[in-house]
């Protein structure tokens, strides 16, 4: 029983003692966790409706996913090996290896951007926790890039087959870590645009520039030449996630050797970093989205 | 006893510096003319009530009034700014029909997936289906994507899944004048089956035969404030006849002391109003 009957108390002071006080970082984390389990069917709902879609709209369907890596990968062997003229061995294969990471990345974060903003009217009509939406792009994504697994064997099995090493079965493990990553760009994102709706415009440019200063097209032994006098800077250039898990792609990949794992676990502790601290800001955020959007 | 609703000192509070047009160009400006104009505005505040099990309240006002903001809040769409609500068993929100399709995917798929975000079970979904969508009277179009539906389709087959599962608590928001005549008299006796069955029913309505003829309690809403409460018949008087002065060009009151009008009933005393 709400004590507001018969009350001394000035109004300001009982609206005081009713303010609800916010939970604490530990309690948030485990609370999201809690409602992504409960609700890991809607997530799974999501994703195939995604699924369904992308498939109904267009001619090829589902095959687009599988030539869309391929003919990125031939637009940029195009301008590497004719216009720069790159001597390295097997260039399709290197830069194949980052490209379908990458795909995966960015088309996950471009829709994660408008995953929120595109679902106004149910979120303004059913209580549910809006953290799922983001999570299905990141599913989304995931499925995929499962399905650019199958250019990637075609292209190692055809005309690549030195390369085919058991440092391949690794690929699961770089994958994960990668979608920890993703996960916490992607709950940022979808959050923040809910406010500054340019974000979406922003997204599309600032992966442009990213994917240029990850060692995608070249590698970073080549950085890392270019960097001698400044070792501190390489560090730097180190510590973008995608520097770390594009060399560890290539290094089942293209190289058929191990990865860096010190490299490997460094990403992954930038990416948990990021997710707790994604999903801290998306709480906060996620109670005023009904009244923003 | 527990009641079915409690709210206690409601205050529901719009950001006006956040809204859907923000850009960072924009909160620039807002920085730099952070002093000035109002920044906030309450939709709702210090509104208080109580609704029993197996009663029904009816919520009336002018528009604006801050009834669709009090029903989002109770559906735990809004968190309130301050004050508490307590509510007890499950909730069911007929807000606006149908405006969460999808309209890509099939009918069919938007039963499954409207049930999925509502956290109902999966298998009871199913389980309805066939009756969801005779409900709905759609015919072979169920399989087709939800653009091809004509706006009556649309809320017809909004209005059949939200009512697809018996809730306790029941909120209501214009829906009963959906779809043509006789969908409409389907669908309110269908209401009217919900009314008996739901533990609790809070009713926002323009019509004031609803309000009059199907609930237990009533209270006006305006500006954000209860203005009135209790007996519907009074309150739905007391409505009428600011609407009326409103009509006429005259201000009424603007924030009278609450209308007696049994409020005892449902859990307000006058003396709440005055603090």
């Amino acid at each position: 029983m709400l004590p507001f009957r018969g009350m001394s108390q000035t109004a300001n002071a009982v609206r005081a003692e009713f303010r609800a006080r916010p939970p604490g970082p530990f309690d948030t984390i485990a609370t999201t966790v809690r409602e992504v389990t409960l609700r890991r069917r809607l997530i799974a709902y999501l994703v195939r409706a995604d699924l369904k879609k992308r498939g109904a709209n267009t001619v090829l369907g589902n095959i687009w996913w599988i030539l869309d890596p391929l003919l990125t990968m031939l637009v940029y062997v195009i301008l590497v090996t004719i216009i720069v003229r790159s001597t390295r061995e097997a260039y399709p294969l290197f830069i194949f290896a980052a490209i379908l990471p990458w795909k995966w990345f960015s088309s996950t974060l471009n829709d994660a951007v408008t995953s929120i903003i595109g679902r106004e009217k149910i979120i303004k009509q059913v209580k549910f926790p809006k953290i799922v939406l983001p999570l299905a792009s990141v599913g989304g994504g995931l499925i995929s890039f499962l399905f650019g697994l199958i250019p990637l064997s075609a292209l190692l099995i055809l005309f690549y087959s030195t390369h085919i090493s058991p440092w391949l079965l690794l690929i699961p493990v770089i994958a994960a870590v990668q979608v920890v990553f993703t996960m916490g760009v992607s709950i940022l994102a979808s959050g923040l645009t809910v406010y500054f709706r340019d974000l979406g415009n922003v997204t599309g440019h600032a992966l442009r520039i990213w994917f240029y200063l990850s060692p995608a097209l070249y590698g970073t032994e080549q950085i890392e030449s270019l960097a001698t006098n400044h070792k501190e800077l390489f560090t730097l250039y180190e510590l973008n996630p995608f520097a770390g898990l594009f060399e560890s792609y290539r290094d089942v990949i293209y190289y058929g050797q191990a990865p860096e794992w010190n490299l490997l676990v460094i990403v992954l502790a930038e990416s948990i970093a990021l997710l707790v601290a994604a999903v801290l800001v998306f709480r906060r955020l996620e109670s005023s989205f009904a009244k923003v959007l | 006893m527990v009641s079915a609703i409690d709210v206690g000192r409601l205050g529901v509070r719009y950001n006006l510096r956040l809204n859907r047009k923000n850009t960072i160009r924009e909160s620039f400006k807002n920085m730099a003319s952070w002093a000035r104009g109002p920044q906030h505005f309450w939709a709702l505040r210090d509104v208080s009530f109580q609704v029993d099990h197996g009663e029904s309240l009816a919520v009336i006002g002018p528009n604006g009034a801050g009834k669709s903001t009090l029903l989002q809040v109770l559906a735990g769409i809004l968190e309130p700014t301050e004050g508490g609500i307590a509510v007890n068993g499950r909730i069911s929100s007929l807000l606006t029909l149908g405006a969460g399709f999808d309209p890509d995917l099939s009918g069919r798929d938007n039963i499954l997936l409207a049930g999925e975000f509502m956290g109902l079970d999966y298998r009871l979904m199913r389980q309805r289906l066939p009756e969801i969508i005779e409900f709905a009277d759609i015919g072979q179009f169920i399989d087709a994507p939800i653009k091809t539906y004509s706006s009556g389709m649309n809320a017809r087959l909004g209005f059949s899944i939200a009512t697809a599962v018996e809730p306790d608590v029941l909120l209501l928001d214009e829906v009963l004048s959906t779809g043509d005549a006789t969908f409409r008299t389907k669908s309110q006796e269908r209401v009217r089956d919900l009314m008996k069955t739901a533990r609790a029913i809070v009713l926002v309505t323009h019509d004031m035969s609803w309000a009059t003829d199907f609930c237990n309690h009533a209270i006006l809403l305006e500006k954000g404030h209860i203005v009135a409460a209790g007996n519907p018949r009074a309150v739905v008087d007391i409505h009428v006849e600011r609407s009326e002065q409103r009509r006429n060009g005259e201000t009424p009151n603007p924030l009278p002391p609450i209308v007696d009008a049994g409020l005892a009933r449902i859990g307000l005393a006058p003396a709440s109003a005055s603090g």
